[in-house]
């Protein structure tokens, strides 16, 4: 047993080994929650949250009694940097930045994430970014970066996250943490402020079913359709997105019953056996619904193709991700003229948008391109109404953020492509458009205006939330249905 | 030859194959094998390379079943068994490269070796008696094969003599009623191979055994009996000096045999 | 693995203790996103190294298993989507490891005929499975997951006053190590061992190697389970996400970064990795290249050590005092390599 003997010391050293290194992190931990009159000005690594290790409700007491003397605001932005959407995420910054360089602060280096100088400083409370979290669009990880901007990093407002299910898990997690104000990103699921109402989770974008507003309509009222089918991820924000098409085109009159409801699972990458299902009814039909998002939108059309034959653009409107030109590229000139609808307005020549695309070009000039993007739009909405909202109150955050949260609720913004306000649920009511898709991109056809989450009644905090067979198909009141504004009529931009 | 021919001629055999072969796709590696062995008898199986010695071995152990033919074990028909049945029949095994539980201690070893016959393999719980029990017993048998100083020592640092020896040592747990060795003498040095042949002649007559040896001195050193086998069949039966003064023996085999030794 | 080894356990009480004082001098965020999320991450990685240490399964289910302990819970008590049925939340523990147990001897019994690079995409592909059926059959779950599952009233609220959950996962980590320390030393382990280096003699020994095989499979799946079950109390809810393929080679690169061979790597390997995880982001010029990251270290790992950070240590004593020719780095359960 003398080998044993030997072996037992190295497992001693080992549990040493361990236990330093426990340590030495912990200590470390300890050593990062030093005071915070240390931590240079801007760069948002080195600022750490306070060392008392109380609930950390208690991070906002300095706010509190430190009130006048300018204490800082501390912000945190959270977007994804891995996963379907990591390509945006110096886009997601950019945007959230923009409000601040507006009023004086300047980008530290060519891309967001190096940071700003000169941050504003409402009531004389410099802003402060505490750092940018990164997850991966997966809600577990969006919670974790959440924690660490928060209770970590110390950052009292968060702007953030980006997707569907990170959003209905920041909006839980922020009923948790009632010492926090978060700004949504640019998720749009719609139980996150629908169902979840935390007090303290601000959306100042659409949802999902408020990004298809009027495509229902433009369906039964322009193409004629009175069948139709849908075909859409098989997981939240695609049935949100499914749901504001489906509720709208049943509202006006048309009929899509369950069995032309088709669900390819998130991420498939084939889709000849969907497109097979849709042929099965396509002489039934008069149109089908695509909300099949990102990277899947291309193979789906092409599987259609394959199947069904050359598309029709009569046939088929898609949601937002079917106004892309690289669609026309892919698939040649037929796919001139699919309808789809977003709550994004690029081709307009209204001065405000325009000044915000040229601005976003010089201000960014990697990520030009980009200002017409719901990553870079929604995100300025989101910290354009904190910094109102903020300047408002004079930076206090005293009392639980009430003041700011009352102000933060009371903001209408301005913005480049139409007016956003909030309802009761702080959930954007905002404009939404109808696009025609051409080789330059989408053209905007049709104007919603001040499309709101409910639907007129049709979503409601007890109605069952959107899935495979939710919204049922029934006529409805909708406050839109025929009132939507032609901004340049479909016959002009599909005759040139 | 300072052993006695007592071959128990009237006893009934204990292990008795009939018509036995064994197919590999197209290879016939054992054709149609008769074979009887008797309670205490020392059989070597002698053949070329590629005589199909191993290939029948494996299909008494269980290791796959015949495709044709029958084998009868103690009496029961074994032809269809699973290996790990057979071992409850009292047919233990070695074999030809050491196939040993590497990351564990030579007790460990003997220790799963009993376990194995005695029962008890799924138990969770370390029950103090009856593993004492077990344990010495299995420290009896490291003596035995003379690594009673190598106890704890991990299989994968003993030598390759010490390996072999521990082989033998799994087949002899749990009183085994026929021991199947399968080269024991493979790469042992000579004086080694004295050693082994020392402790295989110490066995106690309870025990039958059955080897396939390379090595001429230990194979008709400690067998009584010999079966000559050449393209997966039997060719020759005899004593050793029967063997020794076969011809056929002779250039089949023989000669080859002390070639390949060093 | 080597039993009975009282000045090793001395000092891990001490260590133990030391984690356990640890709410007093580190601050909530790292007892609750480190030490915490260490601990139960810890635990399916400590299943993963029991199955291919001691049984040369490397097994790629262990996430989907941990899963299904997870939404069984998630469904079984009150929570924001799958069933709704409300029920306590100890019956949903029970449940959900009952569940994960007899999925892991189902998916055992069918996997344990195969060893090697067969096992492990079996494994898998069970992996993969799960992961899509949690993902599609919506009434359980759908990819949007179960949000705001209720945990008993001893968990408390996790966000706010972590403590409790951290001292939860320390007890339920020293049960489950000890655990496995003690069941390697049983006859059930040992001969685990056995078949892990020569299934074939065990065999002939008369062993049922494909029922052992299976047996530590469901234990695998247990542990796996127990894991699961603490890994939602954590987060609060679960989605097909936190079982995805992204996550079965996070837990494989932390069992693989601790040390495949020893049961310590486990948590180990989940310290490490969740403190890169998580302070790496604060790193500015590193930005979102954290996968990068931890990549590198997986590699030089790898290369360096098979043994990951317990087989450095063991490497560096075994240097310093090279006496008998045991292999340095490797631990006396290593997978063995056929000698001949």
């Amino acid at each position: 047993m003398e080998q044993h003997g030997s072996r037992q010391q190295g497992r001693w050293r080992l549990w040493v080994l361990v236990g330093v290194l426990v340590l030495a992190l912990a200590a470390l931990a300890a050593a990062c929650g030093g005071d915070d009159e240390a931590a240079p000005e801007t760069a948002p690594a080195e600022t750490e949250a306070p060392a008392e290790t109380e609930a950390p409700a208690e991070t906002e007491a300095p706010a509190e009694t430190t009130e006048g003397d300018g204490a800082p605001i501390k912000l945190g932005i959270l977007s994804d940097c891995e996963g379907a959407f990591g390509a945006f995420y110096e886009v997601d910054i950019g945007g959230a930045h923009m409000p601040m360089i507006a009023r004086g602060a300047t980008p530290a280096g060519a891309n967001p994430t190096d940071g700003l100088e000169n941050l504003p400083a409402p009531g004389g409370h410099p802003i402060e970014i505490v750092g940018y979290g990164c997850a991966d669009d997966t809600p577990e990880k969006a919670i974790e970066e959440t924690r660490r901007l928060i209770e970590q990093l110390g950052a009292e407002i968060m702007i953030g996250p980006l997707s569907g299910d990170e959003g209905i898990a920041v909006a839980n997690y922020a009923k948790e943490h009632p010492e926090v104000t978060i700004l949504n990103g640019t998720s749009g699921a719609q139980d996150t402020t629908l169902k979840v109402q935390a007090p303290n989770f601000f959306r100042f974008n659409s949802d999902g079913a408020q990004w298809n507003a009027g495509l229902g309509d433009y369906a039964y009222n322009v193409l004629g359709w009175r069948t139709a089918a849908a075909i859409s991820d098989d997981y939240s924000f695609a049935y949100t997105s499914a749901a504001g098409f489906i509720a709208e085109f049943c509202a006006v009159g048309g009929q899509i019953p369950n069995e032309n409801r088709i669900w390819p699972p998130l991420n498939e990458t084939d889709y000849s056996s969907y497109a097979a299902q849709l042929a099965e009814i396509w002489d039934e039909v008069d149109g089908v619904f695509l909300g099949v998002g990102g990277a899947g939108a291309i193979p789906l059309l092409k599987a259609m193709e394959e199947t069904i034959g050359p598309i029709d653009p009569q046939k088929v409107v898609g949601n937002l991700f079917y106004g892309d030109p690289v669609i026309v590229q892919e698939l040649g000139d037929r796919a001139v003229g699919i309808a789809s609808a977003d709550s994004m307005w690029p081709d307009s020549t209204d001065p405000k948008a325009t000044a915000w695309l040229e601005t976003w070009d010089a201000t960014w000039p990697d990520l030009a391109g980009f200002a017409g993007s719901v990553f870079a739009y929604n995100y300025n909405s989101a910290a354009e109404a904190m910094l109102q909202a903020l300047e408002a109150v004079g930076g206090d955050l005293s009392d639980g953020h009430a003041a700011f949260r009352e102000a933060l609720a009371g903001v209408v913004l301005d913005a480049p492509f139409g007016q956003i306000s909030l309802d009761a649920n702080r959930q954007a009511i905002q404009d939404n458009f109808v696009r025609i898709l051409t080789a330059e991109g989408p053209v905007t056809v049709w104007k919603i205006p001040q499309v709101a989450q409910d639907f007129g009644g049709t979503f409601t905090a007890e109605t069952p939330p959107p899935d495979r067979t939710n919204p049922t198909c029934e006529p409805r009141e909708l406050p839109w249905a025929g009132k939507a504004e032609v901004i340049t009529a479909p016959e002009e931009v599909l005759g040139g | 030859m300072a052993v006695a021919a007592r071959t128990a001629e009237s006893a009934e055999p204990i292990l008795r194959l009939r018509g036995v072969g064994r197919r590999f796709g197209g290879l016939e590696a054992v054709r149609d094998v008769d074979l009887d062995v008797r309670p205490g008898e020392r059989r070597a199986i002698l053949g070329p390379n590629g005589a199909g010695k191993t290939t029948l071995f494996n299909v008494v152990a269980g290791e796959f079943p015949p495709t044709s033919g029958t084998i009868e074990l103690f009496n029961h028909d074994v032809t269809f068994m699973p290996a790990r049945m057979r071992v409850g029949l009292g047919l233990t095994r070695t074999y030809q490269t050491s196939r040993l539980f590497l990351g564990l201690s030579v007790e460990d070893n003997l220790y799963l070796a009993l376990v194995g016959v005695e029962g008890g393999h799924l138990r969770p719980v370390r029950l103090p008696g009856r593993d004492g029990t077990l344990r010495s017993q299995a420290r009896e048998i490291a003596e035995r094969i003379r690594l009673q100083d190598q106890l704890g020592a991990p299989v994968r640092n003993l030598s390759h003599g010490e390996q072999r020896q521990l082989e033998v040592g799994m087949a002899l747990a749990g009183e085994p009623r026929l021991m199947m060795l399968d080269e024991p003498a493979a790469g042992l040095s000579r004086a080694e191979r004295v050693q082994l042949t020392e402790m295989l002649l110490g066995l106690e007559r309870e025990i039958t055994l059955i080897l396939i040896e390379h090595d001429m001195d230990v194979a008709l050193t400690v067998a009584e009996y010999v079966t000559m086998m050449h393209d997966g069949a039997v060719i020759v039966e005899g004593t050793p000096a029967e063997i020794r003064a076969n011809q056929l023996v002779h250039d089949l085999y023989l000669g080859r045999g002390h070639y390949e030794r060093r | 693995m080597i039993a009975g080894a009282r000045g090793r356990s001395g000092l891990a009480i001490v260590f133990i203790g030391l984690l356990a004082a640890s709410p007093l001098f580190v601050s909530d965020f790292f007892l609750s996103a480190i030490l915490t999320k260490t601990l139960w991450l810890g635990i399916v990685a400590a299943s993963l190294i029991f199955l291919s240490g001691y049984g040369n399964m490397i097994s790629l289910a262990q996430t989907g298993l941990y899963g299904v302990a997870g939404f069984v819970l998630g469904n079984v008590v009150a929570a924001d989507g799958g069933l709704k049925v409300a029920w306590d939340p100890w019956v949903g523990v029970i449940l959900g490891l009952v569940v994960a147990t007899v999925v892991g001897l189902v998916f055992g019994a069918v996997a344990s005929r195969s060893e090697g690079i067969y096992f492990l995409m079996l494994t898998l592909a069970f992996g993969i499975l799960l992961f899509y059926f949690w993902g599609q059959v919506t009434q359980l779950s759908g990819f949007g997951g179960i949000n705001s599952i209720q945990a008993p009233g001893i968990v408390s609220k996790p966000r706010t006053d972590p403590d409790n959950l951290f001292y939860i996962c320390l007890v339920v980590s020293v049960a489950v190590y000890a655990l496995i320390r003690y069941i390697v030393r049983t006859p059930f382990g040992i001969a685990l061992q056995g078949i892990r280096d020569e299934p074939t003699r065990m065999r002939a020994l008369g062993y049922n190697v494909a029922l052992h095989r299976t047996l530590a499979f469901g234990l695998g799946a247990f542990l796996a389970g127990i894991s699961g079950i603490l890994s939602v109390w954590w987060n609060t809810r679960i989605d097909p996400g936190s079982v995805g393929l992204g996550r079965t080679i996070d837990v494989l690169v932390i069992a693989i970064i601790g040390g495949i061979f020893w049961i310590e790597g486990g948590w180990l390997g989940a310290f490490v990795f969740t403190a890169i995880d998580t302070y790496s982001r604060n790193i500015d010029w590193l930005g979102p290249r954290f996968n990068t990251l931890i990549g590198v270290i997986f590699l030089v790992i790898v290369l360096v050590s098979p043994g990951g950070l317990i087989g450095i240590w063991e490497s560096a004593r075994g240097l310093a005092r090279r006496r008998s020719g045991a292999g340095a780095g490797l631990p006396p359960g290593a997978p063995a390599e056929r000698s001949g």
